[in-house]
């Protein structure tokens, strides 16, 4: 049970992790995921890289629309940005995976920009609509430009490392792994800044944060240009684990999942962006899961789509009506229970 | 320059944008009175034509009946929407109430899936054959009468929010909720009651959508371009649904002539960004005036 | 301090249970066996399920004949499919649950777009022979897809079936192409338009339509100007053909009109109602009711299943058909079920007998079936009735 956290210093109060139990489950964590690859199958590979990119983009839309308020339904086009870029720089000038990525990132971050300078004018439901569009005029920018390949989009070979060419799952984990890790690190860094408490200032009320002095055009901006940033990189991971990109692999319900995920996971925490896009990239394998413990055989399977759409959505009514939180709440009520134990309250 | 394909051409888009104002119109009346945004409303608006599919096709009842029986049924399932999963969420913040009508069009999507198949299928034939001509100018039949009946609804709905003690009432508490109580006026059945002409209008607007171009699970896609037509003319302005309905569909149109069948979603759109950094309201749509 | 509600604890000890769940599924465990195992993405549900459903019981139905008959030198044939709703990621979420779990030497995919994402990882893989639900022309092209094949014509060889029959019955014909606005839709359209200018035909126009689109009022006014003599629709299932034809009957076209594979489908074309009386396509299998040839395969199926079944049924059944074959094939040469061996195999069917599903022998050159006829719809009768004979682009 914890009895008192008592700090002495101003760093010390601001610290990611104060306590040693959090410590020693950040070490134990740490070695599971250094030790995952070895024991699991390809297939849980593959699930745990889509689910480490899920969690890099989602942590970038929360950064947005859960800290500074700005609802966005265009990530799925910068994550489409960022991982054209990558497919068009590894196909046409071969540099090296991470000069590439990092470039991704930065195209997206300016597409960002873009989209967010009608933020000042536009407020609430109005901006995410102009955030759909958005994602429109991108996916038409993919499918009809020669550039990206038209409708066929493009395909490119593996990221090179050191001659090591990154094709399986298990080589790919090393590198999508490490970069989520720092990516979630750097937005919960970003919260304990001057940058980040501007944006929380914008998300509760913005005309009081530019009384109190915070620079809306410049802040809003920001935010877009990160969050973007975040797609993007997410993007290019992505482009480097499919290895092939088209227009339909960004559409507008990639950007719907995220918001979802985010709702679902908890707006406006770090843990949330990371629960989740956990939660909902595996929700679709529990149900399979269900689906194949019940007696009927194939024809149950008829269901399995439509049944994932319904849970879909009823994942997403339910948790705004019985705990608008999300799952970061019901973790924080673990933690207490867990702090305050023996006591109840 | 030819005036006559001009013509033509300007003609179906207008007509066509009819209809797109008839599904505005059921999303206006929504904002208007409980100043959510439905996202939902091309799925409500796909439920009313399988409903139709269904008693028309598999019950083969006659058309009118199922006509009826569609807008009703529809009807009912927008009283239980709004008081299973709108009501409780009065006083969140707005992007709680949009996630979840985002979520309730997935369940639909879904349960349609799973009561009728994804398979795309047509309705039965209902409207008269003939083309209609108008000077030398073909109008496809569908999209003409399609069009007389969105604009006679929005007619009928404009007289009604005039004169109707409901269409007063669903005003009154779309402009200021605390007066219209103070005032004797239901509010929880004013928000109720602007649910149900909501889904009755879309079962309307599906109809027609369906007779067109067939039904299938992926139908609510239209609910994108009606999303586009309430902006440009304004969420909460009925007249706005109407003049931004025809406007997009002539733009759609003229898009799909002159540029090509890629370019219609991506002028509409264009329209849509421009209109939000010149008129953020829309064009009709009421000011809002935020208070610290 | 406020009590927590009863309601969050099963909340908790449900969402703890389902934590579990997940974690506690056993990793995977290959199965080795001395079964040939054939996997499948299939689009049992979505927007193809009309199709995933008819492949799923084709491929189910051959893989239970072969079984019945000894299977292939004595190995079973085992099919391992997952449904996948059409779309690409779960595809590859499929094909990799399904070949970390089992020996896969034979795998369907369900679309263009799976085929093309999943091509580096079967190069990779090497022990696959893939083919899938797609025609597509890229597919086509035995350097760059050495493990996968097409079970037909690919769109662009469809639609070259259906210009030959045209300049045949009207040389110099006025030829449209009305296509979708995706991947399916695309494909074929720039190389279909310089075969119809070689074969001496005309496009007066190509309209594109976008995705999901109910209103193609517009377009069928553009169609009307063009005044085409034939109409190619490409690129969809069923809408919004139905409106073309009956807007541009009501309009006072003349065109004819025609489709391509998957929209041939007699059930399909049924759908269209009066007014598609005459809707012309071509379709690579003989439909479930012909009994105009000797066709011992379809008297099978016919006997197997007293319902009618879809061409994506006969799709699927001929699919297992070579992949049997090719298996066997390699398996008599002495050499291992692998991706290379199994291709080989499979381009060495030479004047094949199909037992009546095609309409003549086939060759497996390519990585094509460059085979098909034109039918014509007799609503009248609800029957699809052959327009031409059987052509091969060979």
């Amino acid at each position: 049970m914890r009895i008192g956290t008592l700090k002495q210093s101003y760093t010390a109060d601001a610290a990611l992790f104060d306590s040693r139990t959090q410590k020693v489950w950040l070490v134990v964590g740490a070695a599971l995921l250094v030790l995952f690859p070895f024991i699991a199958s390809d297939y849980w590979l593959y699930l745990a890289c889509l689910v480490a990119i899920n969690v890099a983009s989602a942590t970038g839309l929360n950064i947005l629309t859960g800290y500074t308020g700005l609802v966005s339904l265009g990530q799925a086009a910068f994550m489409g940005l960022g991982a054209y870029t990558v497919a068009i720089m590894q196909t046409r000038l071969g540099t090296p995976f991470l000069f590439n990525i990092a470039a991704g990132g930065i195209v997206a971050m300016l597409g960002g920009l873009v989209v967010g300078i009608p933020s000042l004018r536009v407020k609430g439901l109005y901006l995410a609509i102009a955030t759909i569009a958005a994602s429109f005029i991108a996916h038409f920018l993919f499918a009809n430009l020669k550039l990206t390949g038209g409708t066929s989009g493009l395909s490119l070979p593996p990221a090179q490392f050191f001659g090591l060419p990154l094709d399986t799952s298990f080589r790919l984990y090393w590198v999508i792994v490490p970069v989520m890790l720092l990516m979630v690190l750097g937005a919960a860094n970003l919260f304990r800044t001057r940058v980040g408490r501007a944006f929380i200032a914008i998300r509760d009320r913005d005309i009081s944060a530019e009384v109190l002095g915070i620079p809306l055009l410049r802040y809003k901006l920001l935010s877009f240009g990160l969050s973007s940033f975040y797609a993007g990189v997410a993007g290019g991971l992505w482009a480097y684990f499919f290895r092939v990109v088209t227009p339909e692999s960004f559409p507008l319900l990639m950007s719907i999942f995220f918001l979802a995920a985010i709702i679902v996971g908890g707006m406006g925490t770090i843990l949330g962006g990371i629960f989740g896009a956990v939660f909902m990239t595996m929700v679709p394998e529990l149900l399979k899961l269900v689906v194949d413990l019940l007696p009927g055989g194939v024809e149950m399977t008829v269901f399995l789509s439509p049944v994932r759409t319904v849970v879909f959505g009823l994942l997403i009514v339910g948790f705004l009506v019985f705990e608008p939180h999300g799952l970061a709440e019901v973790w924080r009520r673990i933690r207490r229970f867990f702090h305050l134990w023996p006591f109840r309250n | 320059m030819d005036w006559a394909y001009l013509f033509e051409i300007a003609l179906t888009g207008i007509a066509g944008g009819g209809i797109y104002a008839l599904a505005a119109l059921a999303f206006v009346l929504v904002y208007k009175a409980t100043r959510v945004v439905n996202i939902a409303i091309g799925e409500m608006l796909m439920a009313g034509a399988y409903l139709f599919f269904t008693f028309a096709a598999s019950f083969s009842l006659p058309i009118w009946l199922a006509a009826l029986g569609s807008v009703i049924g529809t009807g009912l399932l927008g009283a239980v929407i709004e008081r299973t999963v709108i009501r409780p969420l009065l006083g969140e913040p707005p992007i709680s109430v949009f996630m979840v009508t985002v979520g309730l069009a997935s369940i639909l999507v879904g349960l349609v899936e799973i009561i009728w198949t994804a398979d795309q299928r047509r309705l039965p034939e209902f409207l008269p054959n003939a083309p209609v001509m108008i000077g030398d100018a073909f109008l496809a039949p569908k999209i003409a009468y399609g069009a007389s009946i969105a604009v006679v609804l929005i007619g009928m709905v404009l007289l009604l929010f005039r004169f109707w003690r409901g269409g007063v009432a669903l005003r009154a508490t779309a402009s200021d909720q605390a007066a219209a109580y103070s005032m004797g006026i239901n509010v929880p059945r004013v928000f109720s009651l602007a649910w149900v002409a909501s889904a009755m209008i879309a079962a309307v607007a599906g109809v027609i959508v369906g007779a067109i171009g067939g039904i299938s699970s992926s139908m609510g896609v239209f609910g994108l371009s009606v999303l586009v037509v309430v902006i440009v003319g304004g969420l909460d302005s009925v007249l706005g649904a109407l003049v931004g309905g025809l406007f997009i569909g002539l733009v759609e149109a003229l898009a799909g002539a002159y540029l090509g069948g890629e370019y219609k979603l991506l002028a509409t759109f264009i329209v849509l960004v421009l209109v939000l950094m010149v008129r953020p309201y829309g064009l009709f749509g009421t000011h809002e005036i935020e208070r610290l | 301090m406020p009590k927590t509600p009863k309601l969050s604890h099963h909340r908790r000890a449900l969402l703890i249970a389902a934590g579990l769940a997940v974690t506690a599924v056993p990793f995977a465990n290959a199965q080795g066996n001395e079964d040939i195992v054939i996997g499948g993405s299939i689009p049992m549900t979505g927007v193809f399920a009309f199709a995933g459903v008819g492949i799923n019981a084709g491929i189910a139905d051959y893989v239970k004949i072969v079984n019945d008959a000894g299977g292939i030198k004595g190995r079973k044939l085992r099919y391992v499919p997952e449904d996948t709703g059409y779309k690409v990621d779960v595809s590859v979420a499929a094909f990799k649950k399904i070949t970390s779990q089992n020996k896969v030497n034979l795998y369907y995919g369900d679309s263009t777009g799976f085929s093309k994402t999943i091509n580096p990882e079967l190069e990779r893989n090497g022990q696959i022979l893939m083919a899938g639900a797609s025609f597509a022309t890229e597919l086509n092209d035995s350097a760059k897809y050495p493990n996968q094949f097409l079970v037909g014509p690919d769109y662009t060889e469809q639609i070259g079936i259906l210009l030959r029959h045209i300049a045949k019955e009207k040389p110099g014909a006025k030829v449209a192409f009305v296509y979708s606005d995706s991947e399916f839709g695309r494909d074929p359209i720039e190389a279909s338009e310089a075969a119809a200018k070689k074969l001496g035909l005309t496009v007066p126009v190509k309209l594109m339509t976008p995705p999901g689109s109910v209103d193609v009022s517009t377009e069928v006014i553009k169609l009307r100007r063009a005044a085409p003599d034939y109409t190619i629709f490409h690129g969809y299932i069923l809408a919004p053909i139905p409106e073309f034809v009956q807007q541009g009957k009501q309009m006072g076209m003349t065109s004819k009109w025609m489709g391509t594979f998957w929209t041939m489908d007699s059930s399909t074309v049924m759908k269209m109602g009066e007014g598609a009386d005459g809707f012309m396509g071509v379709m690579p299998y003989r439909y479930y009711y012909d009994t105009s040839a000797k066709a011992p395969m379809l008297d099978k199926i016919r006997a197997l299943r007293p319902e009618y079944q879809s061409t994506a049924y006969t799709q699927g059944f001929l699919t297992a058909m070579l992949f049997t074959e090719a298996a066997r094939r390699t398996l008599d040469a002495g050499k291992p079920l692998d991706g290379k061996n199994l291709k080989a195999s499979l381009n060495t069917i030479k004047d094949f007998d199909t037992g009546g599903l095609i309409g003549m022998p086939i060759t497996v050159k390519g990585n094509s079936i460059p085979v098909g006829r034109v039918y014509k719809a007799d609503m009248k009768a609800q029957k699809m009735v052959p327009a031409s004979d059987w052509i091969s682009l060979n």
